[in-house]
């Protein structure tokens, strides 16, 4: 084979590959500044190293495969949020040691699943977006009082936004679904608010049982 | 030697498409069209005040389209009659997350307690919101049929068959009154029309604009509603 043959069969490779491959990236889900009293509470955060840059890959059975790009959007997210609803938030880094810090609690977000479905799955012109959030939450002494698993889902129609688009703004609508549900209901899930100014708190010898709220089937319900 | 004329010259086929393209766009494609108004309370607007067009929530199943809603908000505040129209982003967005498909009220019992949450009812006096209207429905296809087949040739191509469909427009919008946080009532709309294709050569669509007819008949009744006050009896 000549030296333009190769090239030329190289980029029709590469082109017959590109073409079966999309890929869609959120850089930053635009969070609008939460419309909430902050609670007078003093957190630290701990985020996982996929908040820096998380990416799903995903093949829809025997058609293209799917690149979604969150980047560091749940990490800027959190913040967001966090920051609305907490008085006091300090950012801890993996190896702090957050005992030290004087903090009412330490909450420690992560990502179990991302999902998604295209139209020719759903057989309707939606895209949709499923992400299953968690929240660990422990007090000052490093005792975990909550686990609480988080499902949330947005839907954009094709026929408004082109396809990458409109899977960007459904992964962008589960983000604020998230923001949504933690805001109505992390302190009825977990508690968080108890551990205001509880100066008594003392490193215990049995672990109390952690509070696991079954909250999944409120975006499952929506599948 | 002599070349053989065609039987059916090209001008000859052009005239005839025009032709049938004129005969087409003069009877156009028909939609019939029913409206209905269920007036709950008293409406009318102040000066500053505004609406604002929201989707039904996602999570409850709706599926009405961004097409439609982004029509009705443009139809709405078109004209000299046309009423204050909120973007609706800019609404939710101020509103974050009180307005999101998970957290909006569900109906009118839940307004109170939402207006009672620190900043809601001042962000929504500040964007001059008096009205949120809730559109539910879609378009669908609802019947079809017929045959087209089309083929093309190194002579020239052509179609030949005739094709028809039939949309149902069906949408209801209801008018919620934030200032007496109450149902001020529904309007329906019901539009069904019939598109045809019918092709001899050249294919004619008789196209019956479903949608973008229930957008507007929606509009204009939705700003009637609002602006009217029942006169007493």
């Amino acid at each position: 084979m000549s030296g333009w043959q190769e090239t030329f069969f190289v980029a029709l490779l590469i082109a017959a590959v590109s073409a079966c491959s999309t890929q869609v990236s959120v850089r930053d889900p635009r969070i609008p500044d939460p419309l909430i009293t902050a609670m007078p509470l003093s957190v630290g955060v701990r985020y996982p190293q996929s908040f820096d840059h998380f990416v799903h890959e995903e093949q829809v059975i025997g058609k293209e495969k799917w690149q979604i790009d969150l980047g560091a959007s749940n990490k800027i997210l959190f913040d967001k949020l966090f920051n609305a609803m907490f008085t006091d938030v300090t950012l801890i880094a993996e190896s702090e040691d957050a005992a030290t810090l004087g903090l009412d609690a330490i909450i420690e977000p992560s990502i179990d699943a991302f999902e998604f479905s295209v139209p020719e799955q759903s057989q309707t012109d939606s895209f949709a977006v499923w992400i299953r959030y968690r929240i660990k939450i422990f007090d000052r002494n490093g005792t975990q009082i909550a686990n609480w698993p988080i499902s949330a889902y947005g839907k954009s129609q094709t026929s408004t936004f082109g396809g990458d688009e409109a899977l960007r703004r459904a992964a962008v609508l589960a983000m604020r679904d998230a923001a949504a549900l933690i805001i109505m209901q992390m302190d009825k899930s977990t508690g968080i608010s108890k551990l205001i100014n509880n100066d008594n708190a003392m490193p215990t010898t049995a672990a109390p049982a952690v509070q696991q709220t079954a909250v999944e089937e409120q975006g499952d319900d929506a599948r | 030697m002599m070349l053989d004329k065609p039987a059916i010259s090209y001008s000859y086929l052009l005239l005839r498409g025009s032709f049938l393209a004129l005969i087409s766009l003069s009877l156009g494609a028909c939609v019939t069209a029913s409206i209905e108004r269920d007036r709950a309370g008293v409406t009318g607007l102040e000066e500053g005040e505004g609406v604002v067009i929201m989707a039904k929530s996602y999570h409850l199943g709706n599926e009405t389209e961004n097409k439609f809603i982004n029509c009705v908000g443009a139809a709405i505040g078109r004209g000299r009659d046309g009423l204050r129209v909120v973007p609706n982003q800019e609404f939710v967005d101020a509103l974050f997350p009180w307005f999101e498909p998970r957290t909006a009220p569900a109906d009118t019992k839940g307004l109170p307690d939402l207006m009672m949450r620190p900043g809601v009812a001042e962000m929504i006096k500040e964007k001059g919101v008096r009205y949120v209207i809730w559109l539910d429905g879609t378009t669908d296809r609802v019947a079809g049929g017929g045959s087209m087949s089309c083929a093309a040739g190194p002579g020239g191509g052509g179609c030949f068959g005739f094709a028809w469909w039939t949309n149902d427009a069906k949408y209801e919008a209801s008018v919620w009154d934030l200032a007496g946080l109450e149902d001020s009532g529904t309007v329906t709309a019901d539009y069904t029309g019939t598109s045809f294709v019918p092709a001899i050569i050249v294919p004619i669509p008789l196209i019956a604009r479903t949608q973008s007819k229930a957008c507007k008949g929606l509009a204009d009744q939705l700003k009637l509603f609002i602006i009217d006050e029942p006169k007493p009896i």
